[in-house]
């Protein structure tokens, strides 16, 4: 185990090595664009000649020396944390990204526990009462929410609640607000009402995924020799579900959730944007609007380094809970 | 010998007497489908009349006499379901431009913020929908497929080189990586729907090459694999006539479910970051865009309408993979 967890991790870094150098390649692709982007912010500042800016930009981007050279001070700088300047308020990337981390962990954290708390009971219900009528509308409403994009139920959401539950309690929980950011230890009563709708939303997603596969394990576990047993022993039916079943069927939805979280950082990236939560996805279409590269790149950097030891924790935790996975 | 003898002739029927099973029609095997599935009928529905959507006279130099405007109006270059052009502005009888009209019988679903017909542009977008799509798709489908199958076939050191490099891929969230390749100036200084639909497929290759490999990593192991090395195929013959037509069914699986998501990306990056895609012509993400910029609250109707042309393209096609899966390939299945 230990020598997978030592293995693993050093693939995950020489993946990470690939990824950063995909990212670096992608502000190569075109950087006269780039400079030019960023020799725009130079004429405020040096009224001077257009050349004389390009000159500073491309020195300010490294772009003056040879390739390896950039490629190997991007690496360094990268091993150090620094992830450039922003082209609109030349302040560190890294810094504001700090920032913006907590919105959208917080969101995100939210939206798998909603999830969870729904497909939990959901998932064990319509997996023991199997094609029964409750089985079926649990079912549709899984299948309603696995098929209706979030960004579209987030639209009819915002249009119900400032329709026709305007100044109520229903549009303070649910509805979109202005531009009026609050962290959460400012206001977390405040900060709660901002987020919450987009965390419904996107929990409910999330659960509808959480359950489909749950649903599934569940049935298979229930029909293992032990679950027989538990039955003949005359156990009660919530001691057979709960001590017997559902333990077994919830490590393999371990994985799903890890998988899920691909899904939930993109579907931020679209919540944040309709609910102005000021996170990362909030963030990143924000700077896309401006050809802001290197606060995409440290974003999509960022991202991906979460994403992969994340995943790396989800496959060490199943290890560790279900003894019959052995990893050689 | 005796013992048949022994039987009468009369208790054995003639022939005829059993009746052949009849072969099921096509329109029986159709009947059958959507009793057993009826989700998975919902879903071809659905997608059919997507496609009804997009069908049209073409805009050739074929001398058709043009008709006037009508639902089946059969105008050059029109899909036949659209009533008017996709940027034809209507007026109202006071002259001034028909905005935010609410659904009437000549425009059932409404105006939006231009006096553009809504129902006409929901059709005209499903052109675009379709062929972002089915581009995206075929890319990925195709470079997906053939990494999956090699790196499946031969694991190896080459498999690991090469799955840790789909692995870095893989690493991308999607959509900000959508995001960030479309916005490099030589995709943004003309957006084109080709370069759109590229980065879509390029962004779908890990997705499609990892499921690809693992139906080959069990397909390998089959006796026929070995049979076909037994008489002596190679590698390349293998691959292509014993391994391909066995993974065909997931392929097609992959390739039905993945148009959905597709669909749902491009639509979901033109209401992010409208300027990464073309503004000429009706696009369901940038309707939905315009209408969450003009305020859903008090013109609601291009909002909802474009809203659900999504929801029910992405259902359609999510519904329509579920039952290929179920069919075609249960191997697939998830939960």
């Amino acid at each position: 185990m230990q020598q997978y967890i030592i293995r693993r991790t050093f693939l995950n870094i020489f993946v990470l090595i690939l990824v950063a150098t995909m990212v670096f390649g992608a502000l190569r692709i075109d950087s006269d664009h780039v400079v030019n982007t960023k020799a725009q912010g130079c004429f405020q500042d040096v009224t001077g000649d257009v050349e004389q800016c390009k000159a500073i930009a491309r020195a300010d981007l490294g772009l003056d020396s040879s390739i390896f050279d950039q490629y190997r001070r991007y690496m360094t700088d990268l091993a150090q944390g620094d992830l450039g300047n922003a082209f609109s308020n030349k302040e560190p990337v890294r810094d504001q990204i700090m920032d913006r981390v907590i919105p959208s962990i917080e969101l995100g954290l939210l939206q798998i526990s909603i999830g969870l708390a729904v497909a939990l009971p959901v998932g064990i219900i319509s997996a023991i009462r199997q094609d029964q009528w409750i089985d079926y509308i649990l079912r549709f409403f899984t299948i309603f929410f696995l098929g209706i994009p979030v960004f579209v139920v987030a639209v009819f959401v915002i249009l119900i609640t400032s329709r026709w539950f305007e100044g109520t309690f229903v549009a303070d929980w649910m509805g979109p607000h202005g531009s009026g950011w609050v962290n959460i230890w400012e206001d977390p009563i405040q900060n709660a009402k901002l987020v919450f709708g987009a965390a419904l939303i996107g929990g409910l997603a999330s659960g509808a995924i959480i359950m489909r596969f749950l649903r599934s394990q569940m049935l298979e576990v229930m029909r293992q020799d032990y679950v027989r047993t538990a039955w003949a022993k005359g156990l009660r039916e919530r001691s057979v579900v709960i001590r017997h079943a559902l333990k077994n069927a919830l490590i393999p939805v371990l994985t799903v959730i890890g998988l899920l979280l691909g899904a939930v950082i993109s579907g931020n990236v679209i919540l944040e944007t309709i609910y102005n939560i000021e996170g990362i996805g909030f963030y990143v279409v924000f700077s896309a609007l401006q050809f802001d590269y290197p606060v995409m790149q440290g974003i999509v950097l960022v991202v991906a380094f979460f994403l992969v030891f994340i995943n790396l924790l989800v496959d060490i935790a199943y290890g560790w809970l279900d003894p019959r996975i052995r990893y050689s | 010998m005796a013992q048949e003898q022994a039987v009468p002739a009369a208790a054995v029927p003639a022939a005829a007497e059993y009746p052949l099973r009849k072969r099921a029609s096509a329109w029986q095997n159709v009947i059958k489908f959507i009793r057993r599935k009826p989700l998975g009928a919902l879903g071809f529905f659905l997608i059919f009349f997507l496609i009804a959507m997009t069908l049209g006279t073409p805009k050739a130099e074929f001398s058709v006499p043009e008709l006037p405007h009508s639902p089946l109006g059969f105008k050059l270059g029109q899909p036949w379901l659209a009533p008017y052009g996709q940027e034809e502005n209507f007026k109202n009888a006071s002259g001034r431009l028909n905005t935010h009209a609410a659904p009437t019988t000549d425009h059932w679903l409404g105006t939006d913020g231009s006096g553009r017909d809504n129902w006409s542009r929901i059709v005209w977008g499903a052109r675009r929908s379709l062929f972002v799509g089915i581009w995206a798709l075929t890319l990925a489908t195709l470079v997906g497929t053939f990494i999956g199958v090699i790196t499946g076939y031969f694991r190896g050191a080459f498999d690991t080189g090469l799955q840790r490099f789909m692995d870095a891929l893989q690493a991308f969230p999607p959509l900000l990586t959508l995001i960030l390749i479309l916005t490099l100036r030589p995709f943004t200084a003309e957006p084109s729907l080709v370069v759109a639909a590229f980065a879509l497929g390029f962004v779908g290759i890990p997705q499609v090459q990892r499921i690809v490999r693992g139906v080959v990593l069990s397909t390998r192991e089959q006796q026929y694999i070995d049979a076909a090395r037994v008489i002596g195929a190679t590698d390349a013959r293998t691959m292509r006539y014993y391994i391909l037509p066995n993974i065909m069914a997931s392929v097609i699986v992959v390739f039905s479910t993945g148009l959905g998501v597709v669909i749902l990306a491009e639509a979901a990056l033109a209401f992010l970051v409208p300027q990464a895609v073309p503004a000429e012509g009706a696009s369901w993400g940038l309707m939905l865009q315009t209408a969450n910029a003009d305020g859903l609250a008090t013109h609601p109707w291009p909002g909802i309408v474009s809203a659900l042309a999504i929801a029910l393209a992405v259902l359609g096609f999510n519904l329509a993979g579920d039952a290929l899966r179920d069919v075609l390939d249960p191997r697939l299945r998830v939960g």
